[in-house]
């Protein structure tokens, strides 16, 4: 940590500085790379039923990943999100299925305790983790396994269904071939671009991935912006657990095991830095695009699921690789 | 040694909580599950908890594993019950190598085993010089079932895909295999399989993706109903009405699919009996009874709209 970095905590809002570009551009770059190769390599990857497809298989993991930004920003990891999602739709499953209330009553009731059950995880995430110092890791490796053991208590580990006709139409619903849900997602990444860029609160949230002591010294409650990040994270699991159930017309407690290593990735890949402070929630739309093409590109040109694995993970450390060589450029 | 086995008695006493003292004129089973995060065991465990008090004649313990790949805990829980002496295990092995000596010792300690759900292996088997009966459904046969089901309704030659289970699972491979002897012999034209690992939202993605590279595909067929449902939800996204789905076990959230025709079929292999079926064998040897032999086969069924 510099003394320019210090003094850069609260420095101006750069998303169109020429590094931010840069790294954006490349990443970017790496997804109209792998968009024309599938394009090249099989008929329907540009057909607009496969946009649909691909669109709507990111929406669940942008969302996490979205969240996710947050806390990496902030130098943590949140590996509960998957179970949280789970969690929140067992909760919100129960309550979107209990009887003697109308439809509309109903369908608000779910997300409310969707998106309160995910909430609640997060901000037990930050609080624990904040308060004494914790490493987020053990934390929320904990979470993991309380709210995956929540969600099969309160489930008696059965599938809950039948959900509201409307609230399922939801889910599948098109505009101009672009899924609802993934609108949704993407009005998220709006709003955490404005907020990360455009709020104080956002560029503290940089600022304690770059120099924790420094916001600290500065006189800022870095305890509860901490804890924001991870209840924002913990709402996007809620969110999330919301679409999941909208596009399955299911509430299983055994969904989204190893989700939160695909949100991580999605960040990651997208350029944020595992070491926090230095990263941006457009880099994780892109970072998301990456892997669902991947997964969708790969099956359509007939690769075995175990070579898409592979690959999957060779992109992971490719993204890692070049990181390194972005923070060594950024520093200089 | 002793010294251990004891320790780890202990400790399951403790775990259980059934430490109160045992009825002496009982006879005593030691269940051992599979993942009770799993919804088809947690209703085998339902099941068995329902029989032991329907029954009254006997003393049920039951353990369970914390996921799918727990071996540890399925030993040690044989262990614990050789040195308990309980008089029966009934055990649905979490691997069917891994689980032939706990078995092989349990037997040389006196107890009388029942083997459900997914058989050992028999090499390993025959290996160790055990031998044991299996009971248990015919995961193979049921899929042929569910795939002839769909091959009838669509003709010879028809295009469909497979949607695995967990690879090197042992019924995820059986299930294939039985979709593969119906496309053997109805000569259908196998267009992909791949794995959704049992879950609803990835058979989602992946379907979705097959029927962009295959818009021709006229059948499904699932290794269970989790991922039918994946599919079903991922036909109606696409708005086909033309694609017919299979599935297998039977759970409760595909009745109204199967009932409005979004599925053509399920298999039911009745897995809330299994466990309290197996039970009831165990103890007719404990009563004196014939050993087991070979396979004996649970009752499956195929589930239609009809």
């Amino acid at each position: 940590m510099s003394a320019h970095e210090t003094q850069d905590v609260l420095a101006k809002p750069s998303p169109f500085s020429f590094k931010s570009i840069v790294n954006n551009a490349g990443i970017g770059l790496a997804l109209l790379v792998l968009i024309l190769f599938f394009s090249v390599t099989t008929e329907f990857f540009l057909s607009p039923n496969n946009i649909t497809n691909i669109l709507t298989q990111i929406t669940i993991n942008l969302i996490l990943a979205v969240g996710m930004t947050f806390v990496i920003l902030i130098g943590g990891i949140d590996l509960s999100v998957g179970s949280v999602m789970a969690f929140a739709a067992v909760i919100a499953g129960k309550a979107i299925t209990l009887s003697g209330l109308g439809t509309a009553e109903l369908i608000l009731l779910a997300i409310a305790a969707g998106l309160f059950a995910g909430l609640i995880c997060g901000v037990l995430n930050g609080v624990l983790s904040a308060y004494w110092a914790l490493p987020s890791f053990i934390i929320t490796l904990g979470m993991l396994n309380i709210a995956r053991g929540a969600a099969l208590q309160v489930s008696g580990a059965q599938t809950i269904y039948s959900f509201p006709y409307a609230f399922e139409e939801f889910g599948s619903m098109l505009i101009f071939g672009v899924p609802v849900v993934f609108l949704l997602a993407l009005f998220l990444v709006l709003i955490a671009w404005f907020v990360l860029n455009r709020t104080v609160f956002g560029r503290l949230i940089y600022g304690i991935g770059n120099n924790e002591e420094a916001v600290r010294l500065a006189g800022h409650p870095v305890f509860w912006y901490k804890v924001a990040a991870f209840t924002i994270c913990g709402a996007t699991a809620g969110i999330a657990a919301i679409v999941y159930m909208a596009r399955l017309s299911i509430s299983s407690p055994i969904a989204g095991i190893g989700f939160e290593l695909n949100a991580i990735a999605a960040v990651i890949i997208g350029g944020t830095s595992l070491a926090g402070g230095r990263g941006s929630v457009i880099g994780t739309l892109l970072g998301a695009f990456i892997i669902g093409v991947l997964a969708n590109g790969l099956i359509l040109i007939g690769l075995s699921d175990f070579m898409r694995q592979m690959i999957t993970g060779v992109v992971i450390i490719i993204a890692v690789i070049l990181d390194h060589y972005r923070a060594k450029l950024s520093s200089r | 040694m002793k010294l251990m086995n004891f320790a780890a008695a202990a400790v399951t006493g403790i775990l259980l909580s059934t430490t109160a003292v045992m009825a002496q004129d009982k006879p005593v089973v030691g269940l051992v599950m599979k993942s009770l995060a799993n919804e088809f065991f947690q209703n085998m465990m339902v099941g068995a908890e329902e029989h032991v008090k329907a029954r009254g004649d006997y003393e049920l313990i039951a353990v369970g594993m914390q996921n799918e790949t727990d071996f540890e805990a399925q030993i040690n829980a044989v262990d614990n019950f050789i040195t308990r002496g309980v008089d029966a295990i009934v055990i649905a092995p979490a691997d069917s190598r891994a689980m032939v000596r706990p078995v092989k010792r349990a037997i040389a300690a006196g107890i009388k085993v029942v083997n459900f759900d997914v058989a050992l292996d028999a090499d390993a088997k025959a290996q160790q010089g055990l031998e044991l009966a299996f009971v248990g459904p015919d995961n193979r046969g049921g899929a042929k079932m569910a795939g002839d089901a769909l091959a009838q309704a669509l003709g010879e030659g028809a295009k469909v895909v497979i949607i695995e289970g967990n690879p090197g699972a042992d019924n995820a491979t059986e299930r294939r295999l039985g979709f593969e002897d119906t496309v053997a012999e109805y000569k259908l034209d196998l267009l992909d399989s791949r794995t959704a690992h049992w879950e609803t939202e990835e058979a989602n993605q992946v379907f979705s993706t097959m029927l962009t590279a295959h818009p021709d595909i006229q059948g499904v067929m699932a290794a269970n109903d989790s991922m039918a449902v994946g599919v079903v939800k991922a036909l109606e996204s696409a708005g086909r009405t033309d694609i017919l789905v299979v599935g297998f076990d039977n759970i409760p959230a595909v009745g109204p699919m199967i009932a409005d025709g979004r599925m053509l079929a399920t298999v039911d292999q009745f897995g809330t009996r299994m466990a309290a079926d197996s039970i009831d064998l165990a103890l007719g040897i404990v009563a004196g009874g014939p050993d087991l032999e070979g396979w004996v086969k649970t009752e499956i069924q195929l589930v239609t709209a009809k």
